[in-house]
C-alpha cells in the first residue's frame, strides 16, 4: 500500500542543463531534491520538486497533470492543490486549458499523464466513490428544457445516495418563485442558479463551477457571485474556472493563473498583487496647497505634483492612507477629491504574459 | 442497477414528452394525419407498368396462340410478363417468391380459340385464372381491369363478342384486405423508426451540447442505467404510438388486427434497431442541425422505399432490390404478416431479420456511444 501511494505521488519534471541547454527529464516525489546528471555533457545538478500540501486539509491535489491532443499540448504538466473550504479560482483566457483541466479532475476527460486526488482518493481508480461527494456545474450547462426547476432537482437528487431537502435547496438558492417553472422559460442567470442548485443536491463537499457566469449580464453575474460566496460561507470547497478577473478578485481565496497550458502564477489575491502588480497610488485632485508635497516627503512618502496641480502619492500599506489624510488635514489643504488606484489581476496578468487578459479572450 | 434511477429517468422523459407539443405532433398526430390522408386519396392511384407472372399450361399450342395473346397483353404498355414454370404449384410459388398475382393460361386455351374459329356456334369458354393476394387490392384491381379489357377486345376480334376467353379470380388468402390493411402496419413501423432515431439523436447531440451527458458522467448513474432507462421510454413510446395508430385504423376504417407474440416481438426489436441506428448516426454528427439532416437522410429514403406507403411491386425492379436491404422493409412486412394476414411462417422469417438487424445495430450503437470526451 505504501509503495503504491509512494509511486502514485511521483512527478515528472523537465529541466534545462545550464551548461549545454539539453532538456533533462527527471522523476521525483513532491518536496524532494534529486541529483541529476546531464546525459549530454555530464554536468551534475540538483532538481527540486515542488512540495504540494497533502494534509487532510487538502480537497484536490493534481500532480503533473498533462493533456495532449496530437501536436497540441493543452495542459502542460501542471501541479496544484486546493484546500478544503476555500474558493479556488482557475483564471485564464479562453483556450488556456481551464476547462480541459477541470474536466480531467471531474473524470470527464482522460489525462495524458499525471495524478489527481479528490478528498484523498485517486480518481483513476476510485472516482465512483468520489462522485457522491462532489457537485458539478459543467461549462454552458443547459438542463432538461421541459422539466420544472423542482422536478429537475428531484431527478438529480435521486441519482445520489446522500440527499438533502429539495425545498431547502430551493430556499437557499432563492428559487421559490421559479420552482414550478419550466427550465426553458428561465433567464440566463436563473438557469445558472438552477445549475448550481443541481450541483448541491447531494450536499457535496466540493463544488466545481466551470465558467458559471459566462454570457450573463452584470446583474445576473452578481447574483451568481452571491450564491458562490454563500457556498464558501457554508464551508464548501469551490473550484471555480473563470476568465473574468473581477470574479476571481471578488470570490477567490486562492488563484491559479493558467496561460497556454501552464500555471504561471499562484497565490492569494494580495500575494499575486504584491509579487507581480504595481504599487497603489493615492491621487489628490487639484491640490492648491503647495506645502503638502514637502510635508509628505519629510515623512518619507514618494510624492510628486503634476502641472495641473494633481498630487500622486505611492502607497505601500493601507495605514499610509490614513497618514496622508492626517497630513492634508493638518495643512488645511484644499483639493477637489481623493481616490486610490489599486493594482489588480489585469496588471498581474499583463506583467506575467505581456498582454491583457481581456485581449487574449 | 437501481430501479429508482430508472424510474426517475423514465418519469422525467415522460413529463418532457407530454409537454412538448412538437414532439407530440410528430409522434402521435402526424401518423394519424398520414393515415387519414393516404386512406382517403389512395383509391385512384395509377401506375405505368406492372409485373404480371404468367403460368402457361397450354403446352399443345402449335400455332403460338398463347404467345400471341401474351404479346398482345404486353403491347398494351401496362403489363410486363414474367414466366412461372409449368410444374410449380401457383400458391406455393407466390408465397415462396413473395409474388402478389399470377395469371394462369389453361390447357385448352389455344384449342378453344381454334374451335371457335372453326365452329362459330361453339359455346365453349376457356377461363384464364387470375390468382391474387388481396392485401394489395388497389394494384390487383388495376391489373385485373387491364386484363379484362384486353380479354373483352380479344373476344370481340375473334368471335364478335362471344365469350371464348373468360377471366376468373382466385384469391390466395382468405379475408377482405384493403389498402388500410397494408398501410397501418407500415405506419407503425415508420412511426417507431422516427421516434427512436430522433429520440436517440436528441440524447446524443443536444444532451451532449447542453452538457447533460457530462453532468451525468459525474453522478452515480451508470451508462447502462441511463441507456436502459431511455430504452424503456422508447419502448413505451413505440407501444403508445402502435395503440393509437391501430385505434384510428379500427375506429375509422374498421381494421381487423391480430395481436400476437410475433407482432410484439417485432415492435420491441424495431425499437432497439432504430435506437441503435440513431446512436450510430449520433456518433458521427456533433450538432443538432446536422443530426436532424442526417436523421432525415436515413429515414426519408427508407420511408418511401421500404413499402410503407406504396406496394413494392409498384416500384422499378432495382428499387425493389434496394428495399430488401432496408431494415424497415422487414419490419413492415413482418407486421403485415403477423397482425393482418396471419401468415405466421413469413412473419417468423421477417421477425428473424428484424431481430438480427436489431442486435447488430444496437450493439454497434452501444459501442460507438461515448460519454467521456476525448
Amino acid at each position: 500500500m505504501f509503495i503504491k501511494r509512494y509511486i502514485s505521488f511521483m512527478v515528472e519534471k523537465k529541466v534545462r542543463c545550464p551548461q549545454c541547454s539539453n532538456i533533462i527529464t527527471s522523476f521525483g516525489n513532491p518536496g524532494e531534491v534529486t541529483l541529476v546528471t546531464c546525459p549530454s555533457c555530464g554536468n551534475k545538478g540538483k532538481v527540486t520538486f515542488k512540495k504540494v500540501d497533502v494534509s487532510d486539509d487538502v480537497a484536490i491535489e493534481a500532480y503533473n497533470l498533462k493533456k495532449v491532443y496530437g501536436d497540441l499540448v493543452a495542459v502542460n504538466s501542471i501541479s496544484f492543490s486546493v484546500k478544503r473550504g476555500e474558493v479556488f479560482a482557475f483564471l485564464g483566457p479562453n483556450g488556456a486549458g481551464k476547462t480541459t483541466t477541470v474536466e480531467m479532475i471531474e473524470s470527464i476527460r482522460q489525462p495524458t499523464a499525471g495524478t489527481i486526488k479528490i478528498l484523498g482518493e485517486d480518481i483513476s481508480t476510485s472516482f465512483d466513490k468520489v462522485k457522491e461527494k462532489i457537485g458539478i456545474l459543467p461549462q454552458e450547462y443547459h438542463s432538461f428544457e421541459r422539466i420544472t426547476v423542482r422536478e429537475t432537482l428531484e431527478f438529480f437528487s435521486k441519482l445520489f445516495k446522500k440527499r438533502v431537502s429539495i425545498d431547502g435547496i430551493i430556499d437557499a438558492m432563492d428559487l421559490n418563485d421559479q420552482k414550478n417553472k419550466l427550465y426553458m422559460n428561465l433567464s440566463g442567470g436563473l438557469k445558472q442558479r438552477v445549475g448550481v442548485a443541481i450541483a448541491l443536491v447531494n450536499d457535496p463537499e466540493i463544488v466545481f463551477l466551470d465558467e458559471p457566469t459566462t454570457g450573463l449580464d452584470p446583474k445576473a453575474r452578481r447574483e451568481v457571485w452571491e450564491v458562490i460566496a454563500d457556498l464558501r460561507n457554508k464551508g464548501k470547497t469551490v473550484f471555480l474556472t473563470t476568465h473574468y478577473m473581477e470574479e476571481a478578485e471578488y470570490l477567490a481565496d486562492h488563484i491559479a493563473i493558467i496561460h497556454k497550458g501552464n500555471i504561471i502564477a499562484e497565490g492569494s489575491l494580495s500575494e499575486l498583487i504584491n509579487k507581480y502588480g504595481q504599487e497603489s497610488i493615492l491621487h489628490i485632485k487639484n491640490c492648491t496647497t503647495k506645502d503638502v508635497i514637502d510635508m509628505l516627503k519629510e515623512r518619507d512618502f514618494i510624492a510628486s505634483m503634476k502641472q495641473n496641480g494633481d498630487v500622486q502619492v505611492k502607497i505601500e500599506h493601507k495605514d499610509q492612507v490614513l497618514e496622508v489624510l492626517s497630513i492634508l488635514r493638518y495643512e488645511c489643504a484644499e483639493y477637489d477629491s481623493i481616490d486610490i488606484r489599486r493594482s489588480n489581476l489585469e496588471e498581474v496578468f499583463l506583467h506575467l504574459t505581456g498582454s491583457k487578459l481581456s485581449e487574449e479572450d | 442497477m437501481r430501479l429508482e434511477i430508472l424510474f426517475a429517468s423514465f418519469k422525467t422523459d415522460l413529463k418532457a414528452f407530454f409537454r412538448s407539443r412538437a414532439t407530440l405532433f410528430w409522434t402521435l398526430a402526424f401518423p394519424i394525419m398520414l393515415i387519414l390522408i393516404f386512406g382517403a386519396i389512395f383509391s385512384g392511384m395509377s401506375e405505368i407498368e406492372f409485373d404480371l407472372y404468367v403460368q402457361n399450361l397450354d403446352e399443345n399450342d402449335e400455332f403460338g396462340i398463347t404467345e400471341g395473346f401474351l404479346q398482345g397483353l404486353e403491347s398494351t404498355g401496362y403489363i410486363n410478363i414474367k414466366k412461372v414454370p409449368i410444374d410449380e404449384d401457383v400458391k406455393s410459388y407466390m408465397n415462396k417468391n413473395d409474388i402478389k398475382r399470377v395469371l394462369i393460361i389453361p390447357e385448352d386455351f389455344s384449342e378453344t380459340i381454334i374451335m371457335s374459329q372453326q365452329n362459330p356456334n361453339a359455346t365453349d369458354t376457356s377461363n384464364l385464372m387470375f390468382y391474387y393476394d388481396q392485401s394489395e387490392q388497389t394494384t390487383n384491381q388495376q391489373i385485373r381491369d387491364i386484363i379484362s379489357y384486353f380479354v373483352t377486345n380479344t373476344n370481340m376480334n375473334i368471335s364478335g363478342g362471344r365469350e371464348i376467353i373468360g377471366l376468373q379470380d382466385v384469391t390466395t388468402i382468405s379475408g377482405e384486405f384493403t389498402y388500410i390493411d397494408f398501410f397501418i402496419p407500415g405506419m407503425i413501423g415508420f412511426t417507431i423508426m422516427q421516434t427512436c432515431i430522433y429520440g436517440s439523436l436528441e440524447r446524443n447531440t443536444k444532451f451532449r451540447k447542453d452538457g447533460i451527458l457530462r453532468k451525468l458522467l459525474t453522478t452515480p448513474i451508470t451508462r447502462s442505467e441511463w441507456i436502459i432507462s431511455k430504452m424503456l421510454f422508447q419502448l413505451f413510446l413505440s407501444f403508445l404510438s402502435t395503440v393509437i395508430i391501430i385505434a384510428v385504423g379500427v375506429l375509422v376504417y374498421g381494421l381487423h388486427v391480430h395481436v400476437n407474440a410475433l407482432m410484439i416481438t417485432i415492435i420491441i426489436a424495431t425499437s432497439f434497431l432504430f435506437t441503435g441506428l440513431g446512436m450510430m448516426i449520433g456518433r458521427f454528427v456533433k450538432d443538432e442541425e446536422s443530426a436532424g439532416m442526417a436523421g432525415g437522410a436515413v429515414t426519408f429514403p427508407m420511408m418511401f422505399l421500404a413499402g410503407t406507403f406504396f406496394e413494392l411491386d409498384m416500384m422499378p425492379e432495382f428499387l425493389q432490390i434496394v428495399a430488401r436491404i432496408l431494415p424497415l422493409y422487414y419490419v413492415n412486412e413482418g407486421l403485415r404478416d403477423s397482425m393482418i394476414k396471419l401468415e405466421m411462417a413469413n412473419a417468423t422469417t421477417n421477425t428473424i431479420f428484424v431481430l438480427v438487424f436489431a442486435v447488430i445495430f444496437f450493439i454497434i450503437g452501444l459501442v460507438l456511444t461515448k460519454w467521456k470526451e476525448d
